[in-house]
């Protein structure tokens, strides 16, 4: 190798002495600021020390001061398919347990913030339920898991897996998956894997609220362990025998959007179909009935055997008249054709007659289809409790969790059979009350975090993908499966191959992706079943029930809460008042007027305001809770009604958690579970119970107080018979209300005051706006804003509620203020019963959405001493928050109180430094987490300022400025409200009124008839208008003096 | 104009024999003393009760009004229900004094600067619920036309809660101008008597140089006349302008016509009790029955009856107006009034306010103090009650059931409302110690014709006859 020379300049080449003498001196000059003196001094080193000593304490003391974290993400590299304040759509899928819809996520900068239902799906259509709106909001769930546990402490999912399959491979006893129903064909795949590698492993079913008894009934007339297809938009009859198929029964979503195209009601289409419906309590299906009746939980049998016969020719003998006459009609229009039964009873041979009702008059092939099946729900209730046995023999060695929680559903006698258990393993996003109790906690992502897919009806299916990269360090059950069956592909791989296979490749893969479905081409098969049943033993069985003498109890699902899960832990949910008793944040036990009298808590127009509700000593089941009374019409007389969901652990979050205040006292609700009981066979929901009074009492926020409407015209009922004989009465009545004001007597259109119709025309509309006033009429000139509700499609169940909280960031204000009837609800659904409340047979309900009805002569306006609520040109009443100073006399001005006042700082919006509201219970939404939620496009108002509706004027924005960048009007159905989204039964359409092609004009044209606008005589102007309610029945009782018990005694 | 001579049969003004100068002592007297047992006691409690006030308001202001219990059916609660209440209060001040003084009713000299004092304390007090009632209190002067650079941004010239801010605002300015016109000779007597540098530099300020001379007179005179004849639209146009609050908006039971005279009515009802109430408290605590005696309690108990019965009237013209409208929502409403769950309200108003002044046209009920000043209150319990019942009563079952609910206070709405009374009474106690309660002045004018011992000088007059009488009268008024 070359001694290669390498030099800096000539001067060191050469080596001169000048170079050497540059090289010696370094410093050839002295260094400034160094004096000879600081070097020289005794201890300079000491002095450095002092120096760093003070000014590391300095940096640190400066660094310790509060300093404003300031959190913003730069987009200096821009991510792909980002754009900040653009928002991004995913198709994908909601799951919990069964439930099942198809969805689109909103995220914006990369977090969901909206779920919107998926138009493309043929099951679901689009709609959504509040679970579905709400379930946005648990993804920021502050309550969720961040890491793997094993032994209550944190671990990694190396050192998980690592002691898990140790532990497995060491055992020798059975491995049980336990969990609820999955509709998911490629994590099926993951659990048959897992359960190959285990060979005495079980994968034991079983659904929160059960169904067993219909799969059971099913399997034995049918041959099939399944659900059918319910077509309810193909069904001219639907009979429902205490199945709340608009609620909470099976797959309300996709029901409600098929029994709402069955009655869309116009004067020239007076199709609609009959709906007879039996139950105990009252739920929001019973609401939308036609004709409803109530029996004992415990008679449902009977009625079901009663139909049956009365399908087969002989008359009924049930213990009420009103029932007796609802199975003879019924019976009578089911023989017609094109009938349907449907039972919410999870007794098998209860499932059984109806199956045989249904097979005698035909409905198999016709509404009920057993050519594409349901996949809802698949857990039979022996399994969990022989599995739970098994438990507790000691016979199990490993029991996993996933997607359920049964210490909390089935309670102390699992959790204590769980412990004889060696391996216990939960998949639970929290630490809920079976969490609690295993050994190896691993999160499973929330499902807006994952990939996935599901199969809700046989062949058709729809695919899951995230929007959102997983928060926390959880893993998808199915790749916990997968590595603890030795796997080495990851659950995403396998998923994606499974469908570029099913799909025949990456191009099919990626549109299917982007349609969120895979459906077959065109109509959905049709196909019957022969009923094979036994219907002797079926109603042998029935009959030998011994229905009971005193009070029975009934277990049931809130709109809100369902089952409970991570809902009960949603304060939106929490707060959204119950569709029929208006109340928040607790259970208790609905009762009717007749029996609270009995209990000394006579409801009357006094009376309704208490808040202090009694509480009862509820025995049943061998179990005692201590419950408030919420007197609900329409229940049955001997039937006291307790919702699922309460009474939940501190550890499933702060919104859910019940407990004892040392203040406060109790809170939270209580565990109605422990009354489920266990026939043999099938989980029972009702029982014979014992109520009892105590002195003691306890606040239930309720939103509303009154519960007839007082005859007022603010409703319009007609049965489909007066509708038929007379479509214009609703005209006419408006006509007589308006039309005299429509012309003034001195001006041009004294000819027109001559042959002054009483029919609310165009023309008298016009008159009435235009002369209605002393001021000058205002031209809306362009777009001109409107709404219409159904009242008649409503079924009260709440969706828009929650779409309207998501969407417009609206604070949930706690049970103290909800007391106080302060809650923030910019929609509210106003419920009003009609009826004898002694008699819950008569009892008829209807609801109506109810928010601002954007007045073109709005008294809320001209009210407000800084003019910070005015009007917009396309008919908007808009709120200039930063105006607002808190006067509330707008709020006291609106004639439909639908303003809601900031009363406290709801969301740290204000100025002031730590005065946010707290109480405990709802505050984890202010959390940062939690937070990720609100819809950047919406402000969040500051505390003592006026807020309400805004026709959700951001996407109203939105679609404007979309179509002004492509050069063009807005079309029809660009702008979309949330809750008209959101609603399943299509009642709200929504549009540009000046525009005579858009669905809001041709409603108001081709529906008028039934068209009216609340408080329209006080020449508010409102640009919301309501169709009238159409019941298919011999009466209306609300207004009725006679019939309407509630309207006389004014409750 | 004003004659030398009046009828011994008339009731005197001033009772017992006084001179100028017993006047001015009686009256003056207990400014220079120290204040009594009494007045530390009530000082003190009333300064409690104002530091509880503050502390409700700066809670409320801190947490938000969600600390009350106002909701989103009744907006409004007791906020605004004490504020009427006191700016009712408010106008029996300016009424006794300026429409008093046009009618020329010498009675008004012994009560009009207690009453006077009243309606500045009073409408003070008022003005606290409409400031703190604001979510955000510290935007308020946003209601005030400033020119400003938030952009050409003005109030809303249709509020009537705007009109409020002028109408009050306007009073309050006017009538703190009377009061103080009226205040200066009486300051400059004090000034004059004062034996301490700091108490004669004091009132001497005060009294802005009062020399007493016929000038000064004759301008206060003329002063006097002219802002009483500005009071005088103000006192009808203050609760008119309040009432229009209510009366222009769209609910039932507020939108009614028969508002601004039944508001004006009700507010002189309110205030002449409350001016009771007050006057019977300091006539005995500091000694003055002589100057405010039986007969002006009187005289104000018969306004009472008069005003109450005009209250009455207007109540049952509501209840017939609702009924004669045809309106369902407008007889609906009247109805939840009466048979809701606030029927109590409804009938405690109608009980103190209709039925109970009645008893008040029995004289000898008109002239016993202690039943006075019982009623003095219960009209004053019975007035806010009616307050209360027109606020409350129509938010909560108005249009639509579905939106009713019920409303109670909570402790920092009492509190504020306490606490205005502790601000009412700690100016009050302030007033009674520093300045002359009764207008020493205005007494003094009155003194030579209606007082006890001038009547009693004229038993000789009266006993002269009808032509001796005529001959002496008239050629004193000639003098």
């Amino acid at each position: 190798m070359s001694q290669k020379q390498y030099w800096k300049g000539l001067e060191e080449l050469q080596n001169t002495a000048a170079h050497q003498e540059v090289v010696d001196n370094e410093f050839k000059e002295p260094l400034p600021g160094i004096s000879d003196s600081l070097l020289d001094a005794t201890t300079p080193r000491r002095d450095f020390l002092k120096f760093l000593g003070f000014s590391t304490v300095a940096a640190t003391l400066a660094a310790s001061c509060e300093m404003p974290v300031r959190k913003a993400i730069p987009y200096a590299i821009k991510p792909e398919d980002i754009v900040p304040g653009v928002p991004n759509y995913y198709a994908s899928t909601f799951v919990d347990g069964g439930d099942y819809c198809a969805i689109v996520i909103k995220t914006r900068d990369g977090r969901p913030i909206k779920v919107e239902g998926n138009t493309l799906s043929s099951i679901t259509k689009g709609s959504t339920s509040a679970r579905v709106q709400a379930s946005v909001l648990n993804l920021y769930d502050k309550a969720r898991l961040r890491q793997p546990m094993m032994d209550g402490k944190e671990a990694t999912f190396d050192a998980i897996d690592r002691g898990l399959q140790s532990a497995l491979a060491s055992n020798t006893k059975p491995v049980y998956l336990i969990s609820s129903t999955i509709i998911s064909p490629t994590s099926k795949e993951v659990i048959n894997q897992f359960l190959a590698k285990y060979p005495n492993a079980k994968h034991i079913v079983y659904d929160a609220v059960s169904y067993s008894g219909m799969l059971l009934a099913n399997e034995a007339s049918y041959g099939k362990r399944a659900l059918p297809s319910y077509h309810f938009d193909k069904a001219k009859t639907i009979v429902s025998l205490g199945a709340d198929f608009l609620g909470t029964w099976l797959a309300p979503v996709e029901f409600s959007k098929q029994y709402s195209a069955g009655r869309k009601v116009t004067a020239k289409n007076l199709e609609m179909s009959k709906h007879y419906h039996v139950e105990s309590m009252h739920t929001i299906t019973g609401a939308s009935a036609d004709m409803r009746a109530t029996c004992k939980p415990s008679e449902m049998g009977a009625v079901a055997v009663a139909l049956y016969n009365a399908v087969n020719g002989t008359a009924p003998s049930l213990p009420s008249k009103k029932l007796n006459e609802l199975v003879t009609k019924a019976a009578a229009d089911l023989k017609k054709g094109n009938g349907m039964v449907v039972c919410g009873s999870n007794d098998v041979n209860i499932q059984t007659v109806v199956n045989a009702i249904n097979s005698a008059i035909n409905a198999n092939g016709t509404t009920i289809n057993w050519a594409v099946t349901s996949n809802y729900k698949a857990g039979i209730d022996s399994d969990i409790v022989a599995a739970t046995e098994a438990m507790a023999k000691g016979e199990v060695g490993a029991a996993m969790i996933l997607g359920v929680n049964p210490a909390y559903e089935i309670g102390k006698k699992f959790a204590d059979a769980l412990k004889n258990v060696p391996v216990r393993v939960s998949f639970a996003d929290r630490m809920d009350e079976t969490a609690q109790l295993c050994n190896y906690v691993v999160p499973d992502h929330n499902y807006l975090e994952s990939w996935g897919d599901a199969e809700p009806k046989t062949g058709y299916y729809s695919l899951m993908q995230p929007g959102i990269a997983p928060l926390f360090k959880t893993r998808a059950y199915q790749d916990s499966l997968l590595a603890w069956s030795g796997s080495t592909t990851t659950y995403g791989d396998m998923w994606k191959n499974y469908w570029t296979t099913k799909l025949g490749g990456q191009s099919n893969f990626d549109k299917a992706l982007q349609d969120g479905i895979v459906e077959p081409a065109g109509e959905m098969p049709m196909g019957g079943g022969t009923f094979a049943g036994n219907i002797a033993n079926a109603t042998a069985a029935i009959a030998a029930m011994k229905p009971t003498s005193g009070m029975e109890v009934v277990v049931y699902q809130k709109v809100s809460i369902g089952h409970g899960g991570a809902w009960s832990n949603n304060p939106w949910l929490q707060e959204m008042p119950d569709p029929i008793t208006k109340a928040t944040w607790d259970n208790y036990a609905c009762v009717s007027p007749k029996k609270a009298k009995e209990l000394g808590e006579e409801l009357t127009g006094i009376t309704e305001v208490v808040t202090k509700k009694r509480v009862i000593k509820l025995e049943a089941n061998g179990q005692t809770l201590m419950l408030p009374i919420v007197v609900v019409p329409g229940m049955h007389n001997d039937v006291v009604a307790v919702a699922l969901g309460y009474g939940r652990d501190a550890q499933i979050g702060r919104a859910g958690a019940s407990g004892t205040d040392k203040l406060k006292g109790d809170f939270g609700g209580k565990n109605a579970y422990p009354l489920v009981g266990y026939n043999g066979q099938t989980f029972t929901y009702n029982a014979a119970a014992k109520i009892e009074k105590t002195d003691a009492t306890y606040e239930v926020g309720i939103t509303q107080t009154h519960h007839s409407y007082e005859g007022r015209p603010i409703i319009h009922e007609f049965t489909l018979e007066e509708f038929s004989k007379d479509p214009n009465a609703l005209l006419k009545e408006r006509g007589e209300e308006i039309a005299k004001y429509s012309v003034v007597p001195w001006g041009e259109h004294e000819a027109h005051g001559e042959k002054k119709e009483e029919l609310a025309t165009q023309e008298v509309e016009e008159g009435f706006r235009k002369e209605g006033t002393l001021y000058p009429n205002y031209e809306h000139m362009g777009i001109h804003w409107g709404m219409s509700i159904d009242l008649t499609a409503c079924t009260g169940c709440g969706a828009c509620v929650v779409g309207c909280m998501a969407e417009n960031n609206i604070s949930v204000v706690g049970k103290t203020h909800v007391l106080k009837s302060q809650e923030m609800h910019w929609l509210r659904i106003d419920r009003y019963f009609s009826g004898m409340p002694d008699d819950p047979d008569t009892i008829q309900t209807v609801f109506q959405p109810m928010m601002c009805q954007h007045c073109d002569n709005a008294p809320c306006e001209n009210v407000c001493p800084v003019s910070a609520t005015n009007h917009s040109s396309e008919g908007l009443n808009q709120m200039a928050y930063n105006r607002c100073i808190g006067t509330k006399y707008c709020a006291n001005n609106c004639p439909y109180k639908v303003r809601h006042f900031n009363w406290m700082d709801w969301n740290g919006a204000d100025c002031f430094d730590d005065n946010q509201y707290e109480d405990g219970r709802r505050d984890d939404l202010n959390d940062d987490l939690t937070r990720m939620v609100l819809n950047p496009d919406v402000t969040v108002r500051s505390r003592g300022v006026m807020e309400k509706c805004s026709f959700c004027v951001q996407r109203l924005q939105d679609a404007k400025l979309t179509a002004k960048k492509e050069g063009r009007p807005v079309k029809d159905g660009e702008a979309k409200t949330a809750c008209q989204q959101a609603c399943a039964s299509d009642c709200i359409v929504f549009g540009n009124v000046n525009d005579p092609e858009s669905e809001i004009s041709k409603i108001r044209k081709d529906n008028k008839e039934r068209v009216f606008y609340v408080l329209e005589q006080i020449h508010t102007l409102p640009n919301v208008n309501y169709l009238s309610k159409i019941r298919n029945t011999d009466e209306i009782w609300a207004g009725n003096e006679e019939k309407d018990g509630l309207y006389k005694a004014h409750i | 104009m004003h004659l030398k001579y009046e009828s011994i049969v008339r009731e005197p003004l001033v009772d017992g024999d006084k001179t100028y100068a017993n006047v001015t002592e009686d009256i003056v007297r207990p400014i220079e003393q120290k204040p009594g047992r009494m007045w530390y006691v009530g000082f003190i409690f009333s300064l409690i009760l104002l530091g509880f006030g503050v502390f409700s308001v700066v809670w409320e202001v801190y947490w938000g009004i969600g600390v009350w219990g106002i909701n989103r059916t009744v907006g409004w609660g007791w906020d605004i229900t004490n504020f009427v209440w006191w700016i009712g209060i408010g106008h029996a001040g300016t009424l006794i004094s300026a429409i008093l003084l046009l009618f020329r009713q010498g009675w008004r000299t012994g009560v009009n600067r207690a009453a006077e004092a009243m309606t500045i304390f009073a409408v003070m007090c008022a003005g606290q619920f409409p400031i703190f009632h604001m979510g955000r209190v510290w935007d308020g002067f946003w209601v005030l036309p400033l020119p400003n650079t938030r952009g050409p941004l003005w109030p809303n010239f249709n509020s009537a809660l705007l009109w409020d801010v002028f109408a009050i605002s306007t009073y309050f300015t006017v009538s703190l101008l009377f009061w103080y016109s009226g205040l200066i000779p009486d300051f400059a007597t004090i000034r004059d008597r004062a034996k301490t540098k700091f108490r004669k530099r004091m009132y001497g300020l005060a009294s802005f140089g009062w020399t007493g001379t016929a000038k000064n007179w004759q301008r206060m005179e003329a002063l006097a006349l002219v802002l009483a004849g500005l009071s005088t639209p103000l006192v009808l146009s203050v609760h008119t302008i309040v009432s229009f609050d209510f009366a222009t908006s769209v609910i039932p039971g507020w939108h009614t016509t028969i508002f601004p005279p039944y508001f004006v009515a009700g507010a002189i009802f309110s205030g002449f009790a409350m001016v009771q109430t007050l006057l019977i408290l300091s006539r005995r605590i500091l000694n003055l029955e002589d100057y405010i005696t039986i007969g002006h309690l009187e005289a104000m108990n018969k306004v009472i009856v008069l005003t109450g019965s005009i209250v009455g009237t207007a109540y049952l013209t509501e209840l017939f107006m609702s009924w004669y409208s045809g309106v369902l929502y407008e007889q609906e409403a009247f109805k939840w009034r009466i048979l809701g769950p606030y029927w109590w309200s409804y009938w405690a108003m109608m009980t103190c306010n209709v039925v109970s002044p009645q008893l008040f046209w029995f004289k000898k009920l008109r002239r016993n103090v202690p039943f006075t000043f019982i009623m003095s209150i219960v009209v004053n319990i019975g007035m806010w009650f009616e307050r209360f019942v027109i606020i409350v009563t129509s938010l909560y079952r108005d249009y639509l059931p579905g939106s009713w609910t019920y409303y109670s206070p909570t402790w920092p709405e009492i509190g504020f409302y306490v606490g205005t009374f502790g601000l009412f009474f700690t100016c009050y106690f302030l007033f009674a110690k520093y300045f002359p309660v009764v207008a020493v002045h205005e007494i003094k004018f009155i003194l030579k014709t209606s007082g006890e011992g001038q009547k009693k000088r004229m038993d000789s007059i009266e006993q002269k006859s009808t032509e001796e009488f005529l001959h002496e009268q008239m050629e004193h008024a000639h003098h």
